[in-house]
């Protein structure tokens, strides 16, 4: 069996890993529409729940973790989360101006789709609408971090 | 192919049980989701692995890196270099831009919110070269922004965030909405 399976996996595994390292990847056409969030405080919950580190209770945290190159994601209306590498001619998915103007925006993004290794790359080609801030949850949340207004009293 | 299938199943469970944590020195961030994870990988530009857009350089900080982990070829994506301060790691991995070095440091592992494959890097160690300290993003900013002096942290300072709340506000929703907020709760 040994000798039978190191001869068929010389065959196969290079076949497997190769295309994934070499090549591009085939991307899918979508369209969706979502949030523009900052992934950081979303995934590792080091600012509280995910409800809280969205929307207006956590714009300036948003613009911060954006202009400091931490990846920018659409969290679409279903949960998904698409990690955005592009918009338009703007590559510069770390820190750039276009992602930076757009925090904690509700945009609607037409683009494609990678999948790779358990996360979803969304290159967008146009974003069709910017919707602003639409998930206005400082009520609920207040402002998230509480140091991300400065207190005027001091 | 049977003999192939059987094969395969012998190497998979292995695989997808790895444990990068032996070796790791790396220091916990107290997150609900942390693993530690020391593994060797190449330096990618992940635009350019997944659309095959590739600048030389891997966009010298200003792309979002990834990094190919030799043992099994998955694609990590790192969200933060070892600062607390909002920041991220590409500027930490563009010098190393194509190489494979060892990395150390936390991955986050939450599959009901989508957190596959995410990392808080936090050293790089090249060949033959001394580890580091993945720590450089505000010092760059520094070099970059000799004129926003003042006090407090980077992020106080920045000009392009300062430029968007002047306009926006904190909440991002106008100056008004601002201080009818901060007069009922500061």
């Amino acid at each position: 069996m040994k000798k039978t399976c190191t001869a068929a996996l010389s065959v196969a595994l290079p076949l497997l890993f190769a295309p994934l390292g070499a090549q591009a990847a085939e991307g899918t056409r979508i369209q969706v529409t979502g949030e523009i969030i900052d992934t950081w405080c979303y995934y590792s919950g080091v600012m509280g729940s995910p409800d809280a580190v969205v929307g207006s209770a956590h714009h300036t945290c948003a613009l911060w973790c954006s202009a400091g190159g931490i990846p920018v994601g659409l969290l679409a209306e279903d949960g998904t989360v698409y990690m955005v590498l592009k918009v338009g001619d703007d590559a510069e998915a770390a820190g750039g101006d276009t992602l930076l103007n757009l925090a904690a925006h509700t945009v609607e993004a037409d683009g494609m789709l990678y999948e790779r290794d358990g996360l979803k790359y969304l290159v967008v080609a146009d974003v069709v609408s910017d919707l602003d801030i639409t998930n206005q949850n400082h009520n609920d949340y207040g402002n998230v971090p509480p140091f991300s207004i400065p207190d005027p009293n001091k | 192919m049977k003999h192939l299938i059987a094969c395969l199943a012998l190497i998979a469970s292995p695989l997808a049980a790895q444990d990068f944590s032996e070796g790791s020195e790396a220091r916990s961030w107290n997150l609900y989701a942390e693993v530690p994870a020391k593994f060797d990988a190449e330096v990618v530009d992940v635009l350019c692995t997944l659309t095959g857009d590739c600048p030389d350089d891997c966009g010298a900080g200003r792309r979002q890196l990834g990094l190919v982990r030799t043992a099994d070829d998955v694609l990590v994506l790192p969200m933060k270099n070892s600062q607390p301060a909002f920041t991220g790691a590409a500027v930490e991995l563009a010098p190393f831009c194509g190489q494979t070095v060892t990395v150390d440091g936390l991955m986050l592992d939450d599959p009901e919110l989508g957190a596959n494959n995410v990392y808080l890097l936090q050293t790089i160690q090249a060949a033959d070269a001394e580890k580091i300290k993945a720590n450089q993003w505000t010092k760059v900013w520094a070099k970059n922004h000799p004129d926003a002096t003042g006090k407090g942290p980077w992020f106080r300072r920045d000009p392009r965030v300062k430029s968007i709340i002047e306009t926006e506000g904190y909440l991002g929703l106008g100056l008004d909405v601002d201080q009818n907020y901060i007069e009922e709760n500061f």
